[in-house]
Order: structure tokens, then C-alpha cells, then sequence
């Protein structure tokens, strides 16, 4: 069973005449992965930095197992977080950053080394972050969030930086962490990256929360669809006729109003041949559609863009 | 508080700057100390060879340059971590900011002893071989005491006037170069062509504790030792007070 674990409530936060976050309440459940989508300086920065006590919000609260970050008595046993910005010193070996980051939290000894080899950097543990590539240094970053072995994990843009075996490797893991019951929220600029691994999603322009749903439903509203390629279409849009199915016949087959699935059995239970079948249904277009009808274009210069 | 001390003390000694920053400051140790035993470049200098408190006084102005040193080793226990994004890491572990700037100044008080020691090891016997080279005189008494206390005391002292100001400052050039500025010109100039205003400021305040007036060529122009310590502490007060009420309040981007 989930519980909420992660709680906004009317978080609210402007920096000067620049409102970064609009009132933003929402929740992230134990048990799943939440991602909090937006373009760059939609607020989603400032919104984990205020769940984390590093900004004030002007108002609203966001907690963690009913309390603020700064209440926790544990902090990084309760929560590990990696932020966009969060750095190293370069001149610093990755080990001596963990020992640092231990010690100041009374963690075992061996915790450093622990993470290391589940993040395949025990390898380079006496090296200098310097000479790390961005992907070391964002597997280091999760390094550090797990040295508490906490039951919550905030992450600002993890793919950032990653190859694709990078983002593959990340997506398990922070799958497996999911299904070990602790609680992900991740932030991302783009659907596509979390599209395989989220359960909800918290879609967020200008600083508004604009959507609230979970991954199966914004498939639904971005609609099904998908294409044939059949060395007999006349008997498979028979079939689709009989079943009430909308198509189209195009060069490269047909489009079909249905999702892979249906159209699957269906043609099994003909005996239609079929050579091959793809969803066509773009989550990423209904994503860009949701941000495009929130509201006033973007400023031209984000609340995130002017701090940094 | 334990765990913080020791993970600040670990941040010190975990890249090269603390050992670079030491190493340049004895070498600047010895170069002060040879200008300032009359004699060893020639001239006579504004200390006298027969005066009974030479040994002191040239041990005391050896501190010159550790004191800088201090200083920027306290804005850079702050800066750096702005510069580099490690602030969100250490305010992470420890969400209580205030606890974070007392384990950043007891570490700094740490390893303000440290530095002391190792200063007077360097200041000591090199002062000692270069008054005799000149055929000086070196004499142990109650002021060469009293300035190795006031050196551990001015050594402390900014140490944390530094991590104030790195709090404060955040911005690791502004904060450094500010510094230096401030210590090595500004002071540099008041403290000797207006000791009036001078010896209220930060350096006149420990050239008095530690009693230098004669290395700037006048006596009874400095505060008493007693009132240069109380004025250093004022300092390092207000720093303290400015950084804890402001720290706690700001934003981490």
C-alpha cells in the first residue's frame, strides 16, 4: 500500500517581481516514481529546493512524512536528494566527498564505499571529481543520495549528462528503488525520459501546476493509435470494420484507431498475417499541447535563468 | 557538533589549498622576519639590535602574514562551497545553517592552532639564528610570552572573522580579493601613516596585542595590548552576530 510521503501545499515562492513558484500543491506516494515535468524555468528547481529547506518559500508548505526538511531528526537517512547544481570540489577525490558527507551525518565508515559500488564507481573512488566525465559525476551525485539509505530520493534533472547506457542504467535503478518502496520524485524537461519509468506524473509551466496524472491517463488523453503493415488489408479492415474500429490507408500501411493490443488480437482471430504493428499515440506531443495551453508564453528571462 | 567539526576538518585537508596556502605563508614568514632584523639586508632599519624585546617583537610581526592567511583560509571554508555547489550537500546533512557556521569556526579555531604552531616553529629558531648573526640579542622574557599568546588569540580571532565573511560574501573572488585589499593595502597604509584611526582597525587591533608598535617605528601610538584584544574580539563578534542572523535566512540556488 502507498502512503504520501512528499507533500506541497500551496508552495509559493518570488523572487522579486518574478513568481519562480504559483501555488503548487500536489503529493509524491511511497512506492513510486514521481516526475515533475516542465521546460527550463517552469520553477521545478525551485520547487525540490524548497522541499529541501535550501530556498524559503514566500508561502505554502512542503513537507516529508509530515515535516519540514529542517525538522527532520535524520535527515539524510530520511531523504537523499541530487540537485542540478549541487557540485564537487574538482580537486577533491570521490571517496574524501562521500567520507565528508558521512561523517558530518555520524553514517558507518564502510557507507562511502557501499555507494560506490552500487553506483560501479568503486573503481574510481581515490580519483580526483575533476577528471570524472558528467555522467561519473551524476552517478556520484546518487552516490551521495543513497549514503543514508533513505527512504525518500529527490532528483533534480538526473538524465542530465547521461549517455543513453547511462539513462538505461538510471531508469532500473531508479526503478528498482521504486519498487523497493521508497519514494522517487525526479524532475525532467522531457516526457520521453521518464516515459518508461514514472507512475505519475506533475506537469508544471511558468510555475503553475498545470496536470496531475498518472502515466496511463495522459496516455489516454494523448489518444491510441496504430500502424499495420499487412500483406492482406482488405481482410483485416473487414475485421476492424466488424469491431468498430476507425483507419486509414496510407503509403506505409494503416493507421488504425486502436492500440497495438487491440489491433494484435484482432488480427489473431482472423488469421490475418501481419508484418509488422506499432502504437502510434505521441505522449510527447500531448505534453507539449498541455504546457502550450497553459497560459501566457514564457518570460523571457526565467526566474531560474536570473539566479543562475 | 562533533561529526561537523570533523567533517569541516576533513574539507581542509582534502585538497591541496590548505598545504599551498601554508607553504607560501612560511616562506613569507622568513622573508618578514630577515627585513625586520636590522641588519640582515643592510640598513639599520626601525629596530634596534640592544633592544631587549627585539626576539618578541620580530616572532609578533612574523604572525603578519599567517594572520592574512587565516583570514582567507575562513572566507574560503565558505566560498569555495558556493563556488563549487557544495553548500546544498553540507546544508543537506545539516539543515541547521547556524550549526554549520559554529563547526566552520571551531575547525578554523582548530587549525588556527595548528598553523600557530607550525608558524612558531618556522619564527622562532630563524629569528633566533638571524639576531645572532647580526650579533643581537636574544632575549627570552614576559613579552616574547605574551606574544605567542596573542599570536594564537589574533590567529583565532581571523579565522573566524574569515568564515563570517565568506558567509556573508558568498562570492569566492569578491570575497578573497576583498581581503587582500583590505590587509595588505588599506590597513597597510593607515595603520603606519595614521595610527590615530589605524589602531582601531583589525590589523592596528592585533599589531597591538601582539605589541609591534616599535616595528612601525613609534611607541605608545598603538592601543595597550589589553585594549587591542578587546577591540579584535569586537570584531570578531559582530562578525559572528552579522553572519548568524543573515546566514539561516538565504536562499541556496
Amino acid at each position: 500500500m502507498t502512503t504520501v510521503a512528499i507533500e506541497l501545499n500551496g508552495l509559493t515562492k518570488s523572487f522579486g517581481d518574478v513568481l519562480a513558484v504559483n501555488d503548487v500543491t500536489a503529493v509524491a506516494r511511497s512506492g513510486e516514481v514521481t516526475a515533475l515535468l516542465g521546460p527550463n524555468g517552469a520553477g521545478k528547481t525551485t520547487t525540490l529546493r524548497m522541499l529541501l529547506g535550501l530556498v524559503a518559500p514566500s508561502s505554502g508548505t512542503a513537507t516529508l512524512d509530515g515535516q519540514r526538511y529542517d525538522e527532520l531528526p535524520d535527515p539524510v537517512r530520511q531523504v537523499g536528494a541530487v540537485l542540478e547544481a549541487s557540485g564537487y570540489h574538482p580537486g577533491r577525490t570521490a571517496l574524501d566527498h562521500l567520507r565528508i558527507l558521512a561523517t558530518a551525518s555520524k553514517l558507518p565508515r564502510d557507507a562511502p564505499m557501499r555507494v560506490l559500488a552500487e553506483t560501479e564507481l568503486a573503481a574510481d573512488a581515490g580519483r580526483r571529481v575533476g577528471a570524472f566525465s558528467l555522467g561519473m559525476r551524476q552517478r556520484l551525485g546518487l552516490a551521495a543520495a543513497m549514503l543514508g539509505d533513505p527512504a525518500v530520493l529527490v532528483l533534480d534533472e538526473p538524465t542530465n549528462g547521461l549517455d543513453p547506457p547511462g539513462v538505461r542504467w538510471l531508469r532500473g535503478w531508479v526503478r528498482r528503488l521504486a519498487d523497493e518502496g521508497r519514494t522517487v520524485l525526479l524532475s525532467s524537461h522531457a516526457l520521453s525520459e521518464v516515459e518508461l519509468t514514472a507512475d505519475h506524473v506533475l506537469v508544471l509551466a511558468n510555475g503553475r501546476l498545470i496536470r496531475s496524472a498518472t502515466l496511463a491517463a495522459l496516455r489516454a488523453e494523448a489518444g491510441v493509435g496504430s500502424r499495420v503493415r499487412t500483406p492482406d488489408p482488405d481482410r483485416l479492415c473487414a475485421a476492424l470494420d466488424a469491431a468498430g474500429h476507425g483507419y486509414r490507408r496510407t503509403e506505409e500501411g494503416l493507421d488504425v484507431d486502436a492500440t497495438p493490443e487491440q489491433v494484435g488480437d484482432l488480427a489473431g482471430r482472423h488469421g490475418v498475417v501481419m508484418h509488422g504493428l506499432v502504437g502510434t499515440a505521441d505522449l510527447e506531443q500531448a505534453f507539449f499541447r498541455l504546457i502550450q495551453e497553459s497560459g501566457p508564453a514564457k518570460p523571457l528571462v526565467s526566474a531560474e535563468g536570473r539566479l543562475s | 557538533m562533533k561529526a561537523l567539526v570533523h567533517a569541516e576538518l576533513i574539507k581542509l585537508r582534502s585538497t591541496r589549498m590548505t598545504a599551498v596556502l601554508l607553504s607560501a605563508t612560511l616562506g613569507l614568514v622568513m622573508l618578514t622576519i630577515a627585513t625586520n632584523v636590522p641588519g640582515v639586508f643592510g640598513g639599520t632599519g626601525l629596530l634596534s639590535l640592544d633592544d631587549p624585546r627585539l626576539f618578541a617583537i620580530v616572532v609578533g610581526v612574523g604572525f603578519g602574514v599567517p594572520q592574512v592567511m587565516m583570514a582567507l583560509l575562513g572566507v574560503l571554508a565558505f566560498t569555495q562551497e558556493f563556488r563549487y555547489g557544495t553548500a546544498s550537500s553540507t546544508y543537506l546533512s545539516e539543515p541547521q545553517r547556524t550549526r554549520v557556521l559554529v563547526a566552520k569556526w571551531l575547525s578554523l579555531g582548530l587549525a588556527s592552532v595548528a598553523i600557530t604552531v607550525v608558524t612558531l616553529a618556522v619564527s622562532v629558531p630563524f629569528g633566533i639564528a638571524l639576531i645572532r648573526s647580526q650579533a643581537g640579542e636574544v632575549s627570552v622574557g614576559a613579552q616574547l610570552l605574551q606574544t605567542v599568546s596573542a599570536a594564537f588569540a589574533v590567529m583565532a580571532a581571523y579565522g573566524v572573522i574569515g568564515v563570517a565573511i565568506g558567509a556573508l560574501v558568498r562570492n569566492q573572488i569578491a570575497g578573497v580579493v576583498g581581503v587582500l585589499v583590505w590587509m595588505l593595502a588599506v590597513e597597510q597604509i593607515v595603520v603606519p601613516v595614521l595610527p590615530a584611526v589605524g589602531r582601531w582597525m583589525p590589523w592596528g587591533a592585533s599589531s597591538s596585542l601582539l605589541q609591534l608598535g616599535p616595528s612601525y617605528g613609534f611607541d605608545g601610538e598603538l592601543l595597550s595590548a589589553q585594549m587591542g584584544g578587546l577591540v579584535l574580539a569586537g570584531y570578531a563578534a559582530a562578525a559572528v552576530a552579522l553572519a548568524l542572523r543573515i546566514t539561516p535566512k538565504r536562499d541556496v540556488m
